[in-house]
């Protein structure tokens, strides 16, 4: 700065302090003697005010964006997050901020515990703290839910549930945060003008009394701090109090950078099932519940959790030590060491159990699914009637949900089905070329015929059957030459069927390029010797006797379809299949699924089997 | 205090400035990116977005129509399908059709015709003659034309908005 840019701004400085005596202010704020000298176990109250003051920022920020209604929420969000420049980094550092928060709250609550700082005359000053973590763990419940996402739905709606559990006044306490009996419109409003007006409001208020209350009093030095020494807030407290927050803001802008922002999950589907977690600060309550059944539920609900605030605010009325010496104080600071212990142990339990949990880990692969189609969905816009009939619409995420429903339970495809249970074909490779090959090897192989009612029903071309006897004709098996060329020609059966329903044309499936000359030969196969049991365009040899299937089409979405909805019909398994004699046979499904769900699962499976998607 | 501390003092004082400058660049760079994200610059060079109309035939010579332009709508994260964008007037001229943007460029009312098929806008008496020129008024501007054409039998508009108050005219969004 130049020496007469500097002495202008001096000048300006005078002017302004001759009116408004912001000198003496100022002078007041940063000459604040710190008795003992300054320390880094002073820095968590200022970074926690800091990590604050960068919410609202970036809260007020998303307040210009974010619409608090069922339909509106979570596309309002997915646009921040992905559309908005610098979205995601607002979102993210406001994501992460708030836990950011909550990890300094524990902090700090040790630091002034350990030194004995909520002792005569701070008890007052304790209080304001416990009242100020209440609220950042209330800021922490009313915005998880405010992106209306799978995750936070969920999650809240159980801490909503609790509050519905309480004595006496639950069902009213729960309808009055709910605004009702069921979440809608009116809870999101709800939480939102407590998380954006009511608690900041009270939080400001209660801070500056906090502030107020630690200026008066100043900080409680270790009881082995030489008091003759005694620094000014500034430089060198403030020095350090700045260090923390930068260093604490570096961690949030790395957080959100590897997270690109903050996850979101699906959007909120009342009528889903979700393996609901809180967010990690809330999983010790989580885990506590597990142990706790029947009446005795409350215990963990309320009951523990009353207890250990119970001891918070006796603390500073039982501890009448002499010094504020760790020793001389063990027996009343060990219920809160015990308590930090306790919530560490349950922290790392939930986390486990959740490794381990098998079924927890199959439902996040499920909701994981359903969130990148959402997320990729809402790329092209959201309707006014919201995400929700966007995501019923997707064929891809409809037919997997009805693959589930209604063909897992027999059927094995990708990630859906039991390999030990399932008692049907598995159906990964339908429809190749790998298929009708290892049918025609082994079609009783475990994976296809072996645990259905067709077992012994196909022979094998390539091995002789096991009942063969003596004056047979000798078993000559099939060519090489041939086996592939049926193969060849069977799997082009569905090539180029079951194309996208949306999308460009050149992600159409074509199918892979065939060889006229085997494809030719194949034909010539099919349709003279396999037709011996099978189908060829609804004729056969044996008129109508047997139950191999129709060739034609197969592997196709239609030849699904036309099974799914009834395998008795010449256009698939013919009238034999629903004979009561096929114990364990494939039911019919027309009676059961709309004729649309039917034409979509049959596409979902065909393109599934051969390893594609509907997208 | 010694040469070295006040020196040290001197230090940590900078040090504090620039650091707190940096808290505040850190977040107040991001915030100001995603608080101007919605201002777009210029739009008058986006491609045509042709809106069918009416059949061609329903037009009579010189007698101006108000047609509803009826499109998909992207508003911010909402996507509207076949929703009402705004409104057109459309002029026959033997075998062509001349369309107006039915927003008064003066200060955004909807233009309407009069009974000899010029224009005049109800909010501050802006007058337009039939080929849409300003004949009175306070607007700044003739009434904004955009392209047509026949497509099928039906009139084709390209439909833009523009910018209201100003003097030359500017296509926006």
């Amino acid at each position: 700065m130049s020496g007469s840019s500097s002495r202008l701004l001096g000048r300006l400085d005078a002017w302004l302090d001759e009116r408004i005596g912001h000198r003496e202010i100022l002078k007041h704020a940063l000459d604040e003697p710190v008795i003992g000298g300054a320390r880094w176990a002073y820095v968590f109250g200022s970074a926690l005010t800091a990590v604050f003051l960068i919410q609202v920022v970036t809260g007020l920020l998303l307040m210009t964006v974010y619409a608090p209604s069922a339909t509106t929420a979570w596309a309002s969000v997915h646009y921040v997050q992905y559309t908005l420049s610098a979205g995601w980094i607002i979102r993210g550092l406001h994501h992460f901020g708030s836990q950011a928060m909550v990890v300094l709250l524990g902090a700090h609550i040790f630091q002034v515990a350990v030194f004995g700082a909520y002792r005569k005359p701070r008890e007052m000053n304790w209080y304001l703290g416990l009242a100020l973590m209440a609220l950042t763990l209330g800021f922490s419940l009313t915005g998880y839910l405010l992106p209306w996402d799978q995750k936070g739905y969920w999650a809240t709606r159980v801490a909503t549930n609790i509050a519905g559990t309480s004595p006496v006044i639950g069902g009213w306490l729960q309808q009055l945060m709910q605004g009702g009996p069921e979440y809608g419109n009116l809870t999101l409003t709800r939480f939102y003008a407590l998380h954006v007006g009511l608690l900041p409001l009270t939080l400001f208020a209660l801070l500056g009394a906090h502030v107020a209350l630690f200026r008066k009093h100043g900080v409680t030095p270790s009881h082995r701090a030489d008091l003759t020494k005694v620094d000014r807030f500034f430089p060198r407290q403030l020095g350090m109090d700045l260090v923390a927050a930068m260093a604490v803001l570096c961690v949030t802008f790395l957080l959100a950078l590897r997270e690109h922002g903050a996850p979101l999950d699906a959007p909120a589907d009342p009528a889903s099932d979700y393996p609901a977690r809180p967010e990690w600060y809330f999983l010790p309550l989580f885990q506590l519940l597990k142990y706790f059944h029947g009446p005795m539920e409350i215990v963990g609900t309320m009951g523990i959790p009353a207890i250990a605030a119970g001891y918070l605010v006796l603390l500073p009325l039982l501890d009448k030590a002499k010094t504020t010496a760790l020793r001389d104080r063990t027996k009343y600071l060990a219920p809160l060491f015990a308590g930090f212990a306790g919530v560490i142990v349950l922290l790392v339990l939930a986390k486990n159990d959740d490794a381990h949990d098998v079924a927890f880990q199959r439902g996040r692969a499920v909701a994981d699914l359903r969130a990148a189609t959402a997320n990729a969905l809402a790329m092209n816009g959201v309707p006014a009637e919201g995400p929700l009939p966007m995501l019923a619409h997707d064929p891809e995420l409809r037919g997997h949900a009805l693959f589930a429903k209604s063909c897992a339970g027999c059927h094995v495809l990708g990630d859906l089905g039991d390999p030990k249970k399932s008692s049907a074909p598995v159906l990964d490779g339908w429809g190749t070329e790998a298929w009708v090959a290892s049918m025609m090897d082994d079609p009783d192989a475990d994976d296809r015929f072996a645990r259905t009612p067709f077992k012994g029903s196909m022979p094998s071309m390539l091995r002789p059957p096991a009942d063969r006897k003596p004056d047979d004709p000798p078993f000559k098996p099939m060519v090489d030459a041939d086996v592939k060329a049926v193969a060849v020609f069977l799997a082009s059966q569905s090539d180029g069927a079951s194309p996208p329903v949306s999308g460009p044309p050149e992600k159409a499936q074509r199918g892979p390029m065939r060889d006229p000359a085997q494809l030719k030969q194949g034909e010539a196969i099919v349709t003279t010797r396999c037709t011996t049991c099978h189908l060829w365009k609804g004729e056969g040899d044996d008129s109508g006797q047997d139950d191999a299937p129709e060739l034609s089409q197969w592997g196709t979405g239609a030849w699904a379809s036309a099974q799914i909805a009834n395998p008795s019909t010449k256009a698939t398994y013919r009238e034999e299949a629903l004979d009561p004699k096929l114990k364990r046979h494939m039911p019919r499904f027309d009676e059961d699924l709309a004729a649309a769900d039917i034409e979509l699962l049959g596409r979902w499976v065909s393109a599934h089997a051969h390893g594609r998607t509907l997208h | 205090m010694s040469d070295g501390e006040t020196g040290r003092r001197g230090a940590l004082k900078h040090l504090i400035v620039v650091g707190s400058a940096a808290i505040g660049c850190a977040v107040a760079a991001p915030a100001a990116v995603f608080i101007a994200a919605p201002v777009k610059s210029g739009g008058g060079d986006r491609a045509a977005r042709w809106v069918k109309t009416i059949r061609f035939e329903t037009l009579r010579e010189g007698e101006p129509r108000k047609v509803a332009i009826v499109d998909d709508e992207q508003d911010a994260w909402t996507l509207s399908r076949g929703v009402e964008l705004g409104s057109v007037w459309l002029v026959r001229r033997g075998e062509q059709v001349v369309a107006f943007s039915a927003v008064c460029p003066h200060l955004g009312c909807a233009v309407n015709a009069l009974a000899d098929g010029s224009f005049g806008c109800p909010c501050h008496t802006s007058t337009f003659d039939a080929a849409g020129k300003k004949t009175g008024g306070p607007t700044p501007r003739d009434m904004d034309p955009m392209a047509t054409k026949i497509d099928a039998g039906f009139v084709a508009v390209d439909f833009r908005k523009f910018r209201i108050g100003t003097n030359d005219r500017e296509a926006i969004g």
